[in-house]
């Protein structure tokens, strides 16, 4: 390569090729020398003389030479080339991201360079749209969740569970956490990290036969220090947890109740609102996203008026421009970071906004008919998977059959049984017992809209011949 | 135009067929479930998807974008996004992969990421990085929970965060939901950190201090091998905020600058898109006496074979589900692959040389907040112009009306009408000399007639909007029944 020879901190000059390899930078080379001009800049270098010899870097640095997009391509695909999706299996797994059908006109909605490329609508008169799609995002997770006010999106469900843990800490300051041990274990080790600067209290209950959250667990600790409760519904395990319950005891203490729940179970399910709950959250990832790895997806939080003020996050709000035209801006930015800075209700800045916009259009796609044939189909193919599986000799189903999309099946030997399934294409589930030791042996495993019979039934009977 | 927010536009009548009846006979929610567990109606618009792809569109169409306008954000480092990042992140290799299939499916996506932190490690001096984090703020609370967490088991007795009064708000937030008090350091006259203030606030308690380098003025801040060896001295940590961090690819690393933490905003220098705020990625890197505290897990590799190392002695657990924003991950590594080793610093090059234009060519009609050179972004103090009756906030507004996006504004806040403009490599000397010209005008224009640039912008789809009123009375959501 040319450049190699070059003695890149050195003194050198215009005239030696060095504008060979510069990709997306659109100055010439005539560019530069005007430009060197009019700073009275003698090299490209002396923009950096002021900066301490000592820490300027002595040579090039070793990292690869650059290719061009062709050959970019190639390596990336080839990378993408050694991943197995799911589609090349047949797959149960879920875990808290689901594989849900994805209308096609989303994608070339939610790639549009106006949304893609712009950041934050900090300058509201040339953001207009970003603002009314973020305004109606917001009135979408209020509708769905039953409460009266949505953020602009957190980062995902993990960070949500934190940041409604800390928001609860702010408004009652009280010093302890009470959560369900059948909350995501993703989720429970982001609250313990989010929580690890502070000498709060965390404490887990745990979950009955039946794999629901055990109340009688949560009376005997709650008391009058206790800042909320965190419940998972549908849990991780699927199971729909009796909510109203939970929340009128927490009530009685002055506890607020946190609910993390799956939006497109609230299709079908009670809006949160009306089950005495007062923070909502959760991950968006099954409103129009893929899994990808599980990021990027984002995180939803809502909750009612009373505690606006103490929400993290951006808030988009309805307006009038100076014509007394609709107009939307950021609002409330007086709890923000760039504005309080370390009395801030959150360190937040950055967003997921693109993908809450996706969640929005993904929403207006599908519509209220869509999205209830959504939620109805995953459920039931859900029961079909259960009923069947039922049938099969060896396999232990010991909770409740109140779940949305996915359940917890035993079987001895259960990793051994994946396996073997994985051998003949089927991804099964996730086993559990690396989070809940006690669950030895147990598969956790779903069904959304997209499962076929047919590929139930051919599980069913691979499974049944392993198992001879 | 219609501007009618999408639930005003449904017509009941309407039903989509996007999924599949499954092949088994359907029982009722009720049937399955409790009655009391299921909501009675779910009040969601119904449309046709030509309905929604027009309202979406023009939508679109309300705002601008890097792609449509300049953008010369302060801090926010807009640089042109490449497009075949985005292709390349949407292969169906990256999007449908699911992080708990076992290893030998994810291979290509570990190598990935194993690769990314090799480009990042050279990039920057530091041995380890963690990407869970899924923007720069996410960064800062994982790195500064690992500086608590050092200090923890190190058996230090630290209480307090020094950040410059210069700093972004994100370091005081987080070092406050690090459980730390926020020390705030005064800049000097020059904007850059003031060492004998900095000598009396640090004492044995600091735990570290936080700073970006160039700093928000724009300037290199030169002192920072004596600040490293300030907080060194009292047993506190560095940590680098790398908002700024583009000019100096390829220069400088933060390893050699004496930082011990750092996050690199994946989205500003690493050229992946914005998305209207997000989703971004903060890639959190470390010297080797803090990698025992990442974030569970790491790529490493065993016999060829890349896996999750989850045997972190120390580590400070997880900051969110899963190994964070993935596809803005391959979008970087895309990036890095096409730039290679003269490219980062090319990048460097121009990111300064751009901003040193825009200033001496602005300078004479705009006061310069700072004496000292400036890096990738000039901030100015508009006080002439305010002077003559058109604030900092004007400016910005008129700068929409010829067609590009405002510079951040009244920031840092250490600087008297800031306007804070970061052209980044990106764009050509035409579109600067565009920019200085507007500036130039915009300037007479407050001469001529002060007034009206306060009724700016003129040209788009709304005027000067009331935020005053819209947090006055929060309007934050659409209702079914009004």
């Amino acid at each position: 390569m040319e450049f190699e020879n070059y003695n890149l901190f050195g003194n050198w000059s215009l005239e030696i090729g060095i504008f060979e390899h510069m990709p997306y930078i659109l100055n010439t080379e005539n560019d530069i020398k005007e430009m060197l001009r009019v700073i009275g800049a003698q090299n490209l270098d002396d923009l950096y003389k002021h900066l301490p010899s000592k820490i300027r870097l002595s040579g090039e640095l070793n990292i690869p030479e650059g290719l061009s997009e062709q050959e970019v391509k190639q390596s990336v695909r080839n990378l993408a080339g050694k991943n197995k999706p799911l589609d090349s299996f047949n797959s149960f797994l879920g875990a808290g991201l689901y594989d849900h059908y994805i209308p096609s006109a989303l994608a070339p909605l939610i790639s549009r360079a106006e949304f893609l490329t712009a950041y934050t609508p900090y300058q509201a008169e040339c953001s207009q749209g970003i603002l009314q799609a973020i305004y109606e995002y917001q009135s979408y997770i209020c509708l769905l969740t039953g409460m009266d006010v949505s953020n602009a999106s957190l980062f995902d469900g993990a960070s949500s569970l934190a940041e409604s843990v800390l928001m609860s800490l702010r408004i009652t300051k009280r010093n302890k956490v009470i959560i369900s041990s059948a909350i995501n274990p993703e989720y429970k080790k982001t609250l313990y990290t989010y929580l690890s600067g502070f000498n709060f209290k965390i404490q887990e209950i745990d979950f009955n036969t039946q794999g629901s959250t055990n109340i009688d667990s949560l009376k005997q600790i709650l008391d009058e220090n206790t800042a909320c409760f965190a419940l998972q519904s549908p849990s991780f395990f699927g199971i729909i947890e009796d909510t109203e319950k939970f929340s009128s005891l927490a009530k009685e203490k002055g506890v607020l109740t946190i609910l993390v729940t799956n939006p497109i179970s609230l299709c079908l399910l009670k809006e949160p609102g009306n089950c005495g709950v007062d923070i909502v959250c959760g991950d968006g990832q099954v409103l129009g996203g893929s899994i990808s790895l599980g990021g990027p997806s984002f995180g939803f939080l809502a909750t009612k008026n009373e505690f606006l003020r103490q929400m993290p996050g951006r808030l988009v709000g309805k307006t009038v421009d100076r014509e007394n035209k609709t107009a939307y801006c950021l609002t409330l930015q007086a709890r923000e970071q760039h504005i309080k800075r370390e009395k801030a209700t959150s360190n937040i800045c950055s967003n997921q906004s693109l993908n809450a916009i996706q969640s929005a259009i993904y929403l207006s796609l599908m519509g209220k008919d869509g999205l209830t044939k959504c939620a109805l189909y995953s459920l039931n193919l859900a029961h079909y998977f259960y009923e069947h599986l039922k049938e099969v000799e060896k396999i232990k189903l010991n909770f409740s059959q109140n779940f949305f999309n996915e359940f917890i099946w035993q079987v001895d030997d259960a990793r051994a049984v994946v396996k073997k399934l994985y051998k003949e294409k089927i991804i099964a589930g996730l086993t559990i017992d690396d989070s809940y030791p006690g669950l030895k042996n147990g598969i956790l495993s779903c069904c959304t809209e997209t499962k076929t019979k047919e590929q139930i039934d051919d599980f069913i009977e691979t499974l049944k011949n392993i198992l001879k | 135009m219609d501007n009618r927010l999408i639930f005003e536009k449904s017509d009941s009548g309407r039903k989509a067929s996007y999924i599949k009846k499954p092949e088994i006979s359907l029982r009722e929610p009720k049937e399955i479930l409790p009655e009391n567990y299921l909501r009675s109606n779910l009040e969601f618009p119904s449309l046709g998807e030509l309905e929604v792809v027009r309202h979406y569109t023009n939508l679109s169409k309300r705002n601008f974008s890097l792609d449509t306008n300049f953008y010369p954000l302060g801090s926010c480092t807009m640089k042109y996004n490449p497009k075949i990042n985005e292709e390349l992140s949407s292969l169906e290799g990256f999007l449908n992969i699911h992080p708990y299939q076992n290893e030998a499916c994810l291979q290509g996506a570990l190598e990935l990421i194993y690769n990314l932190e090799k480009l990042l490690s050279e990039i920057t001096g530091m041995p380890r990085f963690s990407f869970q984090a899924s923007s720069g703020a996410q960064g800062e609370l994982t790195g500064m929970l690992m500086v608590r967490k050092y200090h923890k088991i190190m058996k230090n007795r630290k209480r307090k965060v020094i950040v410059p009064d210069s700093s972004h708000g994100t370091n005081p937030a987080t070092s406050s939901m690090c459980g730390y008090e926020t020390v705030v350091v005064e800049s000097n006259k020059d904007g850059l950190i003031d060492l004998d203030k900095l000598n009396k606030a640090v004492d044995a308690e600091t735990a570290a201090i936080m700073l970006t380098n160039p700093n928000t003025l724009g300037l290199f801040e030169e002192n920072i091998l004596d600040v490293a060896e300030i907080i060194h001295r009292n047993g506190g940590l560095l940590y680098y905020d790398g908002a700024n961090f583009n000019p100096l690819l390829g220069i400088t690393t933060p390893r050699l600058m004496g930082f011990d933490v750092i996050h690199l905003n994946l989205h500003k220098t690493f050229s992946t898109p914005h998305g209207c705020g997000g989703p971004g990625a903060g890639a959190v890197g470390v010297v080797d006496k803090l990698s025992d505290f990442l974030p569970a897990p790491v790529i490493d590799k065993k016999k060829n074979k890349f896996y999750f190392n989850y045997k972190i002695k120390h580590s400070i657990g997880k900051v969110r589900a899963f190994y964070g924003n993935f596809s803005v991950l391959v979008r970087a590594y895309a990036y890095l692959l096409r730039l290679g080793r003269e490219g980062v610093v090319r990048v460097a090059q121009n990111a300064t040389l751009n901003a040193n234009y825009i200033r001496e060519k602005l300078k004479d009609d705009y006061n310069v907040a700072s004496n000292k050179p400036s890096m990738h972004e000039v901030v100015f103090s508009c006080t002439k112009q305010k002077e003559k009756g058109a604030p900092a906030f004007d400016i910005a507004k008129r700068l929409i009306d010829y067609g590009m996006h405002p510079p951040t504004m009244y920031f840092p806040l250490i600087v008297k009408e800031a306007l804070m403009v970061e052209p980044t490599e990106t764009e050509s000397r035409k579109t600067l000399d565009y920019f200085v010209e507007s500036m130039l005008k915009i300037n007479n224009e407050i001469t001529e007639n002060a007034q009206m640039l306060h009724d700016t912008p003129h040209t788009t789809p709304v005027k000067r909007v009331d935020e005053v009123r819209a947090a006055r009375n929060p309007d934050l959501r659409w209702h079914p029944n009004k």
